[in-house]
């Protein structure tokens, strides 16, 4: 039972992370049509940038931290200001698949960038909250990852709220919904395009920085983030955030438990097995047709 | 003796184009503060086009003015902050919002704060202009009639509290008890003292309502 139990609290520390990360993807697409595959980049230039400031460069820990998060904020803003706009709004191009290689491209070029800044050795932020782990009864929790999961509470709630209790985030569903509606009752669609990217861009940093103590950075780690991300978010059809978000948690408590249970070797390969098998055998119902079939 | 009323609406040298087909061509008319007036025409002649111009939906030529200013091209919410709301054709709502949040996006134009938005008189009238929606206020905007959703697209433009309200086609697909039920409220909206312009491809229907016609014959306007 003790094994069961702190498999559940890591699986639902890793899932949050996933969560969140399928949130991110899942909000960007409803007001873009984008599929933000650059999502887990970003988380990793916040916990090697945080990093390479503070350990290589020597500059405090809190300016380390507000510098890499406006670099990443700046760079998002200068992304969707020369390609996105370029490559949506005047070229009005179209379509799942050309759209997709806007931010695979950005990946690429991140990692690219990451890899002559920061090297290929593993890196982490430092811990923010550091000491031994905390124990109730015979469970284990370690400090980084409360606040990992306290982040994405806070995360997932300041944006439930907003959706839900303000016209700016109910206008962020309408961009979702229908563009040219939107524009009728005079939503700036592109401007909400612009804040949701930037917003998601530093939500990952941010996760990047309070995760990379747990499991350590390469340039190379975002890629595997954005596939989690993007395969939670695809149970959720991708315009759905809740269901992103507990697609997110189920895959982070199920790799837990293959981990635990089946193999710490194969735990990955049998998670991607399984979810593949769930696809196939229930698209429809996980949301998975309307994803691909737009 | 009573004032002439002001110009609401001047319209001169509309062009709009999609690519290399022109769908209005140097379209002219005006329409004054108070008048009821109907945009008339064949389908596919550009009746539809004129207001997506006006309104600032699509960039158009030629020069629109709401009430003496001149217009800004392309931009809907310069439109709408000064008085002119386009209510479009096949409803364009948001299907998986409540028809409550359809209608309170209508304030958008003018408010970004909730609260505010709740309270307005605007809202208020939009919402109490169908009562037969108050069963369905929480109700996803998607799953309600044509006939209710093209009433939750004309409470959503109130709701924006235009001086102008430009509704398109606002009978398209409704049976007849519907459409007139449609039409019993647009003539609500213009007897409170808003400025109508109708889309209607049947004349005889839209001037039960309007005093002034524009026709649009293959992509040329002008009073009928």
């Amino acid at each position: 039972m003790m094994k069961l139990g702190n498999l559940i609290i890591a699986g639902i520390i890793t899932g949050s992370i996933y969560a969140t990360f399928a949130v991110c993807v899942a909000v960007w697409y409803r007001v873009s049509n984008i599929l933000n595959l650059a999502v887990g980049d970003f988380a990793m230039v916040g916990a090697l940038g945080v990093d390479n400031l503070y350990r290589v460069k020597g500059l405090p820990l809190p300016v380390a931290i507000i510098t890499t998060l406006a670099v990443v904020a700046v760079f998002a803003y200068l992304y969707d200001l020369v390609v996105l706009r370029i490559a949506q709004d005047r070229r009005q191009m179209e379509g799942i698949v050309v759209t997709f290689f806007f931010t695979f491209a950005l990946s690429f070029f991140i990692d690219g960038v990451a890899k002559m800044l920061f090297g290929t050795d593993v890196h982490a932020a430092p811990g923010l909250w550091n000491g031994n782990s905390l124990t109730l009864g015979s469970l284990h929790f370690e400090r980084a990852g409360i606040l990992v999961l306290a982040c994405a509470v806070i995360i997932g709630g300041a944006f439930w709220v907003y959706i839900r209790y303000t016209l700016g985030g109910k206008a962020l569903e309408a961009s979702g919904e229908n563009v040219v509606g939107a524009r009728i009752v005079g939503i700036d669609t592109r401007r909400y395009r612009l804040w949701i990217f930037i917003g998601t861009a530093v939500i990952a940093a941010i996760f990047g920085i309070v995760e990379s103590p747990i499991t350590g950075f390469t340039y190379l780690s975002g890629a595997t983030i954005s596939l989690t991300g993007f395969i939670a978010a695809a149970y959720g059809g991708f315009r759905k955030p809740g269901r992103a978000l507990l697609a997110g948690l189920f895959i982070g408590v199920l790799e837990a438990l293959l981990g635990g249970y089946v193999s710490a070797e194969y735990g990955d390969t049998v998670l991607y097995a399984i979810l593949a098998t769930l696809i196939l055998a229930w698209p429809r119902g996980l949301g998975f047709e309307s994803a691909v079939s737009g | 003796m009573s004032e002439p009323a002001q110009t609401a609406l001047t319209v001169t040298g509309l062009s709009v184009a999609y690519g290399n087909v022109i769908a209005v061509h140097d379209a002219t008319f005006s329409v004054a503060e108070g008048d009821a007036c109907a945009i008339t025409g064949p389908n596919g002649n550009g009746k539809s086009s004129i207001l997506m111009g006006v309104t600032g939906m699509v960039h158009r030529r030629g020069t629109v003015e709401i009430f003496g200013a001149p217009a800004r091209n392309g931009d809907v919410r310069w439109a709408a902050r000064h008085g002119l709301t386009l209510v479009p054709e096949r409803r364009q709502l948001y299907p998986n919002l409540t028809t409550t949040d359809n209608i309170l996006l209508g304030c958008y134009g003018w408010t970004r704060n909730i609260r505010r938005a709740r309270s307005s008189a605007s809202f208020g009238r939009a919402i109490d202009l169908f009562p037969e929606l108050k069963p369905h206020l929480k109700q996803a905007a998607g799953t309600l009639s044509g006939g209710q959703q093209q009433m939750v697209a004309i409470a959503r433009g109130l709701a924006a509290n235009p001086k102008i309200l430009a509704v398109d086609e606002p009978c398209l697909g409704l049976a007849e008890a519907v459409a007139k039920r449609v039409y019993d409220a647009l003539a609500q909206i213009h007897d409170e003292g808003t400025t109508l312009i109708v889309v209607e491809e049947a004349p005889r229907r839209a001037l039960t309502l309007c005093n002034r016609r524009v026709e649009v014959r293959n992509g040329m306007a002008g009073p009928s």
